[in-house]
């Protein structure tokens, strides 16, 4: 089944008291987490060393959990934000973390051996609400999605992190981001309803593209545009494949490839279709409206499968986030 | 806009985005007739309100009114607030006042006092390319319309030394008070702002009550100083050049207000920024200003005197050296100051045969405020005392301080900080005025009308929790 042998779980958002529902064969409810956080849970993500579960929620806190024998244990609280969390982010490293609020703020976390979390840095980039958090695949690079229409990305700079990029272009709310394998492009989804694809341009770049200083420039190669008819709320970039999938609020889950004559500097995508016998996803539905989770499958033909199943019509209107299980 | 707060400040619950819910919180007494429930009510074609008896007989509506008071006490829709603080405080209400003393009688006439901070002074000096002396001279002669120029270093002289009785008092009464240690700083409005309305009764008891240096200076201004020119408070006005926003809402605390005569202790704050604007607008330059003979009356003339221990007022290092050797006998001449996670936390510790003495920290910024206030909650805590304060690198790195173009930011402060500290510094104990002050001003330094003049008090700001704000 999904997740053998991959040594990892699933989070799954529980509402306070929520029993979640088994969602099939394979899977088992193993612990319910219902003393941590007085509001809805928003996000939940696994340390990198699989220990850990970070749940970030809008009673304006994050809990961070450890994995004991006979369930988990909440070992500190992250206070600090001034209103609701919106998301939660480990670094690859595993010693830094990252959380966002609606009060326009990304908070960057340390945790020491003593597993003691300490604020290192509080960036005020944002004007908006910023919905999402995300670490780039190898290096202490930070993206973050908002309200405000932007992407910011995030490096540390002698004492302090500071902003290094905002990535101008959405027309509306940013909802989600994703780094692809490499961590050199970037895709971003937006109320716009459009995903947009970004590439990183070091200085001395071969193709001429003008950096100040020592900060590489990020520029959008390509606007994924008319595919979606409502708000794009997550997407995710397979690590295996290069594939990208996007949650959206007309109820569909879309998968793009990359052509392969795709131009590097102006790749295209297109749209994987949806009735081919080829594709078939399971779709695991908490009862929390929120959470759906699409883990697709990599076949031994290397491409990911995926299918609609008839949960889907039971579920509220978002479909929202999405994964891709590696 | 961007906000102009400190960045303490600005996480403080400020959404610019008001919901029809978070419009106001502030409730309103309405009187509650017993009888029936269900009231009609009729709108009028000129939008007033009426409510129609069981009876028929039409009651005219009262409109809710809610005072800037109650406005800035709350936690809710404070960003409006704030902008109206604002234009209530600038140079342009300075400029009002200076004409309309112009036209004014004699009557009418207020006597306009204006108290220079010195990190003010270093960052004129610095965009001016002058000395501090050379420029607190020309920026008395350039206001010219204005009566007094004083210089807040002296009132500092009062907070320093409160202080450091304060922490002693404190020191030796920590085994029957819990929250008597660690003491924390009292003198920046950003980190009291957003302990009162983040922390409220968890944090109050460990902030110093003694007050900064811009209200003490206002105390003795609308108090000594009126009484000698033969004033009331409410004839003078009082302003202060600060290098931060913050300050401006420190001014309008109620706890600074005078209910005898209807007077603030600080009328208007100005920020260094908004100096060079008033330059500006007269088309002066203050380089080219024949310099003028500072105010004697609170300070020496001859020369300018600083503290030392930094650009934030020096209270770390004055409470140190003061407790170490009223408590210990031991005499202190240098700090070490020992950098930790970054450049604004730093630690000093007093250790005599290995035992720790000692433990004060200085924490700038708010990420350090924010684990700060966290190891406390968690009664993790190493610090006796602990100098706060919101701006990274402190007070002359304030938001209203002025930003020189084409230099580093780095550079631009590395020059302010160095005019800051080309002066002498002094001891506050060995200030003459200041100890003549405490017997005739204050009638003694453990007197109840020191307590009064120099010593405040905090207010937990309440919490209101909206469900219907929820942002998906």
């Amino acid at each position: 089944g999904l997740g053998r042998g991959l040594g990892r779980g699933r989070g799954l958002s529980p509402r306070v008291g929520t029993i979640l529902l088994s969602p099939g064969p394979g899977w088992s409810c193993r612990a319910v987490l219902d003393e941590g956080h007085q509001r809805t849970v928003r996000r939940v993500a696994w340390s990198p060393c699989g220990s850990y579960l970070a749940s970030a929620s809008f009673d304006a806190t994050t809990c961070i959990w450890k994995k004991q024998e006979d369930g988990f244990e909440c070992v500190t609280t992250l206070e600090g934000h001034e209103n609701e969390v919106k998301s939660v982010a480990w670094a690859p490293s595993g010693t830094l973390l990252a959380t966002c609020s609606r009060d326009k703020s990304v908070w960057v976390w340390e945790v020491d051996e003593e597993e003691e979390y300490e604020c290192v840095s509080v960036l005020n980039s944002h004007t908006q609400d910023v919905k999402h958090v995300v670490w780039h695949p190898n290096q202490e690079l930070l993206a973050s999605a908002s309200y405000d229409d932007t992407v910011k990305l995030y490096h540390e700079e002698e004492d302090d992190w500071v902003c290094c990029a905002t990535l101008e272009g959405h027309e509306s709310t940013v909802w989600s981001v994703a780094f692809d394998r490499s961590g050199e492009r970037l895709a971003s989804c937006s109320d716009d309803k459009t995903v947009r694809i970004w590439r990183q341009y070091k200085p001395g770049n071969d193709e001429g593209v003008v950096c100040s200083g020592t900060d590489p420039t990020w520029k959008c190669i390509c606007n994924l545009s008319g595919y979606h008819t409502r708000t794009i709320y997550d997407v995710a970039w397979c690590h295996l494949t290069g594939a990208l999938a996007t949650a959206c609020g007309d109820d569909a889950i879309r998968v793009f490839e990359e052509s392969a004559s795709s131009d590097p500097q102006q790749p295209t995508f297109s749209l994987a279709a949806h009735n081919s016998p080829d594709w078939a996803v399971t779709l695991h539905c908490s009862a929390s409206v929120l959470r759906t989770s699409v883990e697709a499958e990599p076949s031994r033909k290397k491409r990911p499968r995926v299918s609609f199943s008839r949960h889907m019509s039971l579920m509220a209107r978002a479909v929202f986030p999405v994964s891709f299980l590696e | 806009m961007a906000s102009p707060f400190s960045g303490v400040l600005q996480l403080t619950d400020l959404d610019d985005y008001i919901g029809p819910s978070q419009e106001c919180i502030k409730p309103v007494k309405v009187e509650k007739k017993p009888g029936k429930a269900a009231a009609k009510i009729r709108i009028e074609a000129d939008g007033s309100y009426f409510q129609i008896n069981q009876d028929g007989g039409a009651q005219k509506l009262e409109k809710a009114k809610i005072t800037l008071n109650d406005c800035l006490a709350c936690s809710g829709c404070i960003t409006s607030a704030e902008s109206v603080l604002i234009t209530q405080q600038s140079h342009e209400e300075l400029c009002k006042m200076l004409t309309f003393n112009k036209t004014a009688t004699p009557n009418e006439q207020k006597l306009v006092v204006v108290s220079v901070s010195p990190q003010s002074r270093a960052s004129l000096a610095a965009r001016c390319k002058m000395s501090v002396l050379e420029t607190a001279k020309k920026l008395t002669a350039f206001l010219k319309s204005v009566h007094y120029v004083f210089d807040t270093t002296f009132s500092r002289n009062f907070s320093l030394l409160e202080s450091q009785q304060e922490f002693v008092k404190r020191f030796r009464k920590q085994s029957e008070d819990k929250k008597a240690l660690p003491m924390l700083a009292s003198a920046c409005p950003g980190w009291i702002c957003y302990a009162e309305k983040t922390h409220g009764s968890f944090i109050i008891p460990y902030i110093s009550t003694t007050k900064s240096p811009q209200q003490v200076m206002g105390s003795l201004i609308k108090g000594h100083f009126a009484e000698q020119q033969h004033l009331t408070p409410d004839q003078i006005y009082h302003v202060t050049v600060m290098p931060c926003y913050d300050k401006k809402l420190e001014a309008s605390r109620p706890d600074f207000f005078n209910q005898e005569y209807q007077t603030r202790d600080v009328d208007c704050v100005i920020t260094t920024g908004e100096v060079l604007k008033l330059l500006e607008q007269e088309g002066v330059s203050l380089s080219d200003v024949d310099p003028a003979p500072l105010d004697t009356m609170f300070g020496s003339a001859a020369e300018l005197t600083s503290h030392a221990g930094g650009g934030s007022g020096g209270y770390l290092e004055h409470i140190y050296k003061y407790a170490a050797k009223e408590l210990f006998g031991i005499q202190v001449d240098t700090i070490q100051y020992k950098p930790l996670k970054n450049k604004d936390f730093q630690e000093v510790t007093l250790e005599k045969d290995g035992v720790v003495l000692l433990q004060f920290a200085l924490a700038y910024g708010f990420r350090n405020i924010q684990n700060l206030v966290q190891k406390l909650k968690r009664g993790k805590s190493p610090y006796h005392y602990v100098e706060v304060m919101a701006c990274p690198s402190g007070c002359l790195n304030g938001g209203g301080q002025i930003k020189l173009d084409g230099e580093s930011s780095k550079d631009q402060l590395q020059q302010v900080e160095r005019l800051y500290e080309s002066l002498k510094t002094e001891i506050p104990e060995k200030n003459r005025t200041v100890n003549e002050l405490y017997e005739q001003w204050l009638g003694g330094v453990e007197s109840e009308k020191a307590a009064k003049a120099l010593h405040t008090e905090y207010h937990a700001v309440e919490k209101t929790s909206t469900g219907f704000n929820i942002k998906w």
